[in-house]
């Protein structure tokens, strides 16, 4: 059963003095499985960032529509849709995110707080999750006092105390060197193992090479996809390597 | 080209900041202009001329004073807000290849720039508002100021000379720190980490301590003479609590409330909480200086006014009737003499003395312990400072005049007398004089018309009715052997009103002094006599009132001003460093609607906790304010209640005012983002 379902997804932004219309998402049209690890690459410009808006339902497409598990996210209402946010989808971004007022600890809390969930129960969830992210050490500490590798295992950690039915995740390496890179990774890999659906943006071929798909958005359209099938790490990464040079250069994939 | 590159780069970084550069230049150009005001009124020879105007403007030098060096401090405090915002494109401007000498020179015209704007302006509203400024004191002063527009050259050097030296020393700073910081700190001057502020217990409960021991002092004060000394004492130890309090002691109670699970685990009060330990560490100090100074201006406004809205009663309490001729003498005679001298001039005049107040009285200032009234303050062991509670006025006054003045017809036995106290309250039945009898209280007056001495001096006061005047002579001779030379004498004091204009009161009353005089000068003998007339005084009562209250306005708006900027400045930074923690929240599942309430309710209360606590003081400084009015002879509690309760509540509409304008800034800049 498919966990999302988008359907000829178009994004026109005009810009606010003259009327100038910029087409971000032309017509983007995929579906992605429960239990998977999808990733979208696609150069700068591309419309990535408005997809995951989108996904998000922090933007309102144009026209076409977002399923989430047979819900059109663009249906619920405003006054519900944080709400939805919260009990559906975890986010992990590039810059982690993360509220320098709190500690690690009350950051992952912040979700379940909004959820209004008592004290004993947050703390029960975020010991086996803080556990498997190793950071059980750091949760009285500030984000300023932890490394990137380690504030973004709390924005894991963040978005998984909710239990979400699908984790978003927006270039989750950018600010990573590439030990923490791995690490991530890894930790994304063995979620997904888990039957945790996690969709990746990214740019870093690395990254993506951990996917099980990986869709190419070029021009506000999927332009090519990539399953893994038996492939290692090490073999998609080559194919992803190839199709990216196809993209540039402007030729057809086959 | 070159010459005009950094004047002109200057120009533009101002103008591209000016969100933050406008309203220091209005507040630099309100300064100015205060300064001028305020000098101008202490050199015009309009003000001079009028009646009073000499104690006016007295009164205003001392606040010409209190301007300058407010404006210094104060200058000097926003305009470090402004570095700190400017760093950053400084830094770029190093990093593109820009020297720290090119950067200075940059530095340079912007003040420059600043400072000719600040001092043309000013110095314009200055000179246009001086009229204004000239016509109120005029109204004050009960006068008709002339139409003459006037230009003190002499205050605007001196203002110049004030101001370049001012703006001389903020570039000075500026420029040490532009020079001691490296490009890429400036670049990330802004954006460097804040660590999460630690409790300190010892100084939020210091704080606390000490604002409650200046609470403590401020309403136990009982003399009006201690009150003084006890008020600045009081003002320091509040104003360190205040600071102590917003600074630490906001943060350790919102650490105390995170220790509190049950508490702070909750939708509205998570968020709220956490942001406001770093919101009242950024912005303890600020908060804290806009609480003294509301403080401040409430308190010098509500004084002020209440002197000058109550100077008429106040005038009639210390001149009790229109004329009054105090004789210091036993004898009947001489007091008859004078006292027939006035009635003749009045009677010249064509007028008559109506209301006439006529009584003989002893006073003596002595140290009371219990009921007992002792002389010799030398035979006391243990005077000290607080031993000023105890001294009170005694005044001595035989039966027949009570009754004669009240309309009463009592009687009393030998030993008995009746009382009446002023400023204080006699708890004892008996009253025993040193080296004399002891005397029974029969009862209290109800009321008794005081003399203006009583009220001058503000002392705690009683008034003893003694049965003859025989008793009077008795205390007399013995406080006089006590006192030797410095004995008191016996007044005879008599006052009438009289139904004519100001002019011809004053008129009479010159004319009574001068033949008064002539007689003393006729009579070796002749005993010295204090002619007052009320008329002549009333001048000098308004100029000196009128003058406090004056500069109490000025003052006022001066660290309103002030306030104002600091309000703005906070509501701006606050913003900006809002704007990327309300993204976050909004993606982690916060509606939009409760990020709004959240923020709304933390910037509600960091704005309005100096309100209420300079509420608090206001109210707690109300008994010591109300001991040292009666200094300046202010007797009426209701009349400060309700000028102190008036100007807090347009203090606070003006206050929500700001507050609401600048809010409305701070809501553009946190939904700037979205947008």
């Amino acid at each position: 059963m498919s966990i999302l379902e988008v359907n000829n997804l178009k994004k026109i932004y005009t810009t606010r003095f003259g009327g100038n219309q910029v087409m971000a998402l032309k017509n983007v049209t995929f579906t992605v499985e429960k239990g998977e690890y999808v990733a979208i690459m696609g150069e700068s410009g591309s419309g990535k960032s408005t997809l995951l808006n989108i996904l998000a339902a922090l933007d309102k497409p144009t026209a076409g529509t977002v399923m989430l598990e047979g819900k059109d996210i663009a249906k619920i209402k405003e006054s519900t849709l944080a709400q939805f946010r919260r009990d559906n989808l975890g986010f992990v971004f590039q810059d982690f995110h993360l509220l320098d007022t709190f500690s690690l600890e009350d950051n992952i809390y912040l979700p379940m707080v909004l959820a209004k969930n008592t004290y004993p129960k947050m703390r029960e969830r975020l010991a086996p999750i803080a556990k498997k992210l190793g950071i059980s050490d750091l949760m009285k500490k500030y984000p300023y006092e932890v490394s990137g590798g380690q504030k973004q295992r709390a924005a894991v950690a963040r978005a998984l105390i909710m239990e979400p039915k699908l984790i978003l995740a927006d270039e989750p390496t950018g600010a990573l060197d590439s030990k923490a890179t791995d690490s991530l990774l890894s930790l994304f890999s063995s979620l997904n193992e888990e039957g945790q659906t996690i969709l990746m943006v990214t740019h870093s071929v690395k990254a993506a090479s951990h996917a099980g798909r990986v869709l190419f958005i070029k021009d506000g359209e999927v332009f090519h996809q990539l399953y893994r099938g038996n492939s290692s790490n090490q073999e998609l990464y080559q194919k992803i390597s190839d199709t990216l040079t196809l993209l540039s250069t402007g030729g057809d994939v086959q | 080209m070159r010459q005009i590159f950094y004047p002109k780069l200057a120009a533009s970084g101002m103008y591209k900041n000016r969100k933050i550069y406008l309203p220091y230049l209005l507040t630099c150009i309100g300064m100015v202009m205060m300064h001028y005001i305020i000098g101008f009124l202490t050199v015009n020879k309009g003000v001079a001329a009028m009646q009073g105007g000499d104690t006016m403007q007295l009164t205003l030098s001392f606040g010409s004073g209190v301007v300058a060096v407010f404006a210094m401090i104060f200058l000097f405090y926003t305009n470090s807000f402004l570095i700190r915002r400017r760093k950053k494109e400084f830094g770029l401007y190093n990093i593109l290849g820009m020297g720290k000498w090119n950067l200075f020179r940059v530095m340079f015209w912007e003040s420059f720039f600043g400072g000719i704007i600040a001092l043309l302006g000013g110095l314009g509203c200055g000179i246009l508002l001086s009229k204004a400024a000239e016509l109120s004191m005029a109204k004050v002063l009960g006068e008709t100021a002339s139409l003459h527009f006037a230009v003190e050259y002499g205050v605007i050097g001196k203002t110049v000379v004030l101001f370049a030296v001012i703006f001389g020393v903020i570039l000075l700073n500026s420029v040490r720190q532009i020079y001691v910081s490296k490009p890429v700190e400036l670049m990330h001057s802004e954006a460097a980490g804040e660590k999460p502020p630690k409790a300190n217990w010892f100084l939020a409960l210091a704080g606390v301590a000490l604002l409650g021991v200046a609470y403590y002092l401020a309403v136990t004060i009982q003399n009006p003479l201690t009150a003084m000394l006890i008020f600045f004492v009081a003002v320091v130890l509040v104003i360190l609590g205040t600071y102590l309090l917003f600074m630490a002691g906001s943060v350790a109670f919102c650490r105390l409330l995170q220790k509190r699970k049950g508490y702070y685990y909750r939708t509205n009060h998570f968020v709220s909480v956490s942001s406001m330990v770093f919101r009242m560490k950024r912005n303890g100090a600020g908060l804290a200086s806009i609480c003294i100074l509301s403080t401040m201006v409430l308190v010098m406004i509500s004084s002020t006014a209440c002197l000058f809205i109550g100077k008429e009663e106040n005038l009639r309490n210390r001149y009790p009737r229109n004329m009054v001729i105090d004789t210091f003498t036993m004898d009947e005679t001489y007091a008859k003499k004078a006292q027939t001298e006035a009635l003749n001039v009045v009677k010249e005049h064509g007028l008559l003395a109506e209301n006439v107040l006529h009584y003989r009285y002893l006073g003596i200032g002595c140290y009371m312990e219990e009921n007992q009234v002792i002389l010799d303050i030398d035979k006391l062991e243990s005077f000290s400072m607080n031993g000023y509670e105890n001294v009170i006025q005694l005044y001595f006054i035989p039966l027949s005049d009570y009754n004669q003045i009240m309309g009463k017809e009592e009687t009393l036995e030998p030993n008995q007398v009746l009382m009446y106290c002023a400023r204080t309250d006699y708890q004892y039945d008996t009253i025993n004089i040193e080296g004399c009898t002891t005397m029974n209280v029969r009862e209290k007056a109800p009321e008794f018309i005081e003399n203006g001495d009583g009220v001058a001096t503000v002392l705690p006061t009683l008034y003893v009715f003694v049965p003859d005047f025989e008793m009077i002579r008795q205390i007399f001779e013995i406080q006089s052997a006590v006192y030797g030379d410095n004995s008191s004498f016996c007044h005879d004091y008599f006052g009438f009103d009289l139904n004519c204009s100001e002019e011809e009161k004053i008129q009479v009353g010159r004319e009574t002094s001068s033949r008064l005089q002539r007689l003393a000068a006729e009579d070796e003998s002749f005993p010295h006599v204090n002619s007052e007339c009320a008329a002549a005084e009333r001048n000098g009562f308004y100029a000196l009132y009128g003058g406090m209250f004056f500069l109490g306005i000025l003052l006022g708006v001066v660290f309103i001003l002030a306030a104002i900027l600091i309000i703005y400045y906070k509501q701006i930074s606050e913003g900006y460093e809002d704007q990327s923690r309300f993204g976050i929240m909004q993606k982690v599942g916060m509606t939009k609607r409760e990020i709004r309430k959240s923020v709304n309710s933390q910037v509600l209360t960091v704005f309005f906790l100096p309100l209420i606590t300079a509420g608090i003081h206001l109210g707690f400084a109300f008994p010591i304010l109300l001991k040292i009015l009666m200094l300046f002879g202010l007797l009426d509690k209701m009349l400060l209640i309700q000028v102190a309760v008036g100007s807090y509540l347009i203090f606070a509409l003006f206050y929500v005012l700001v507050y609401r304008i600048t809010s409305r800034l701070y809501y553009g800049i946190i939904t700037a983002r979205e947008k």
